[in-house]
């Protein structure tokens, strides 16, 4: 009951919260920025190859950096400067534990949500005003089933470090290295370890490039090693978190 | 420590107790083995000076901080238990906080869906129990100090506590707020009998309205007295109008060895110590040549008794 109230007052708060809006709507208005492009460019020049659905799609797959970075926005409607009123919440007995799996419900709702209306709105401009490749939908959303664990597991990361109230700064550094640097890098440190120089394919930003590679090749298949990935830094991101916040002082 | 009529209340029901509460952060120890008891309807002043440790025992009372040490029970319970006996109370540890573009009635029904209140018309009337009814459109950010404390008065009448702790609720308010504030919590105390726990630094203050005086010093309660007995002790200064100081110190001096005094200007001596013995004070005077041109018992206000008691305690140290 407590966790319902809490989460109902969130919800409440979020309702209220301009950024909200301001964030959803500035996505979606690239996404039809970027299709309105490729739709002009390929009725105005001649031989222009990327008029596809195909390449439309692909910078979605590609922009996983980008929508990290919405994550981080929706999670910090949440995590930011409200955080100063927890003290008074934790006063009139609202658990630790409540506090963080609530915003962490709330906002990855939302987010889920937005990225679901996202994808539609995606491929309904996809569709209806650039050519259409074979199968390009269908390779579209496993790529983003693909995409989606590592995502979650960003987005869970981001909440967990701003409850634990690390710097903006550092976790956009944390980010940028885990989901853009982390394969090259583990691919230099461990090339000479044996048994642990393949490592670097199970690096988030290796199996993402990997994803893009294969949608662009139309070969986008479901593959376990994503979930795997995604899970592993959602639950080290949530079981630390969540222990670390338990224990944390807000005053 | 504890005197006599807080004893008086023994079998009264205990709103907070703790046990050797101790808070260290890092090597510092701050909170230095309280054990202290609120008893229901009691209005209790926590006084110390900055840094004494007044705002860290009240955040390990609102679980803000864990303590490194003993036990709290709030209505008697302990533990996980306490998350309900946190709904019969209100707390307000230093400066409220509240979402900056809400207004007072959108930041309390935040609240109030929170903690569960059904009544929605309960955020009209704790708005009007401290005068915010009428800034309806006024968003927090644009309240004055006095106005967000008021707020987070309202905030902790929410969910109609049984005993609110409040940390300094009359800090940043003019004279005419500071009473109107006064005026509210001895109401409550009275009308609804709410048990309160407050501190100030505004002595005087709280001078007028708690029954029972807490001092902490160094994150130890060194005093707990009930009214009355601050009152009874506070009646311990002479002050001598004399026209020989020089004179009539001597004449103490000989004849009480352990006499505490000051010479001050105007011919002013004042004796902190032997009050009881004023009238033999006065004839050892007149008898011995000294005349006194004024002689009058003060009580010192609560400020005077608590810096003497702190700075004394200080020389000691």
């Amino acid at each position: 009951m407590q966790m319902i109230n809490y989460i109902k007052s969130e919800n409440y708060r979020l309702l209220r919260k301009k950024g909200l809006y301001l964030t959803s709507l500035i996505c979606l208005l690239l996404i039809t920025a970027a299709a309105v492009v490729l739709y002009l460019l390929g009725q105005y020049e001649t031989n222009f190859p990327y008029a596809t659905s195909l390449f439309f799609y692909s910078n979605v797959i590609s922009g996983s950096l980008l929508i990290l970075i919405v994550a981080f926005l929706f999670n910090v409607a949440l995590t930011g400067k409200d955080t100063s009123l927890l003290k008074q919440s934790i006063s009139f007995g609202v658990s630790r534990s409540a506090i963080f799996w609530s915003k962490l419900i709330l906002t990855v709702s939302y987010f889920l949500l937005l990225c679901m209306i996202g994808m539609v709105y995606t491929i309904g401009l996809g569709e209806s005003l650039l050519a259409d490749d074979a199968q390009s939908v269908e390779s579209f959303l496993i790529a983003s089933f693909n995409m989606l664990p590592i995502v979650l597991g960003g987005f869970f990361m981001i909440h967990a470090l701003k409850m634990l109230k690390f710097g903006d700064v550092y976790i956009i550094i944390l980010l940028l290295f885990l989901f853009m640097f982390s394969g090259d890098l583990l691919r230099m440190i461990l090339r000479p370890v044996t048994g642990l120089s393949e490592l670097y394919q199970y690096a988030p930003s290796t199996l993402l490039d990997e994803n893009l590679m294969e949608f662009v090749d139309q070969a986008a298949t479901f593959d376990y090693r994503y979930w795997v990935v995604g899970i592993a830094i959602s639950a080290v991101s949530l079981l630390v978190g969540a222990k670390r916040f338990a224990k944390q002082s807000i005053d | 420590m504890y005197d006599e009529q807080s004893e008086g209340v023994k079998n009264m029901e205990r709103l907070i107790q703790t046990f050797q509460l101790t808070k260290m952060f890092k090597q510092e120890e701050v909170i230095k083995s309280i054990d202290f008891t609120l008893e229901k309807g009691e209005i209790c002043a926590l006084i110390g000076k900055n840094g004494a440790g007044k705002s860290t025992f009240f955040k390990m009372l609102a679980g803000q901080l864990m303590p490194t040490s003993g036990d709290i029970h709030l209505f008697g319970k302990s533990g996980k238990e306490m998350t309900k006996a946190k709904k019969r109370m209100g707390f307000m540890i230093e400066t409220p906080a509240f979402f900056p573009d809400f207004t007072a009635t959108q930041n309390l029904e935040y609240f109030r869906i929170q903690r569960g209140v059904v009544e929605k018309e309960r955020i009209y009337e704790v708005l009007q129990i401290v005068g915010l009814a009428n800034q309806k459109k006024k968003r927090f950010r644009d309240y004055s100090m006095g106005m967000k404390q008021r707020l987070g008065i309202a905030l902790c009448l929410l969910s109609s506590p049984d005993c609110l702790v409040l940390d300094e609720p009359i800090n940043g308010l003019d004279a005419e707020g500071i009473r109107e504030i006064r005026n509210l919590l001895l109401k409550l105390n009275q009308e609804k009998q709410i048990t309160i726990l407050v501190s100030s630094h505004i002595l005087t203050e709280l001078q007028l309205l708690a029954k029972r005086f807490v001092f902490i010093k160094n994150g130890m309660i060194v005093e707990d007295l009930s009214k009355r007995t601050l009152d009874e002790k506070s009646k311990k200064q002479i002050r001598l109008k004399v026209d020989n100081p020089t004179k009539a110190a001597q004449l103490l001096e000989s004849a009480y060895p352990d006499i505490r005094y000051k010479v001050l200007p105007d011919q002013v001596i004042s004796l902190q110590n032997h009050v009881e013995e004023s009238a033999e004070i006065n004839s050892l005077l007149v008898n011995n040549g000294v005349s006194v041109m004024e002689f009058r018992i003060e009580a010192l206000n609560l400020e005077e008794y608590f810096l003497g008691l702190v700075e004394g305690n200080d020389a000691n140290d």
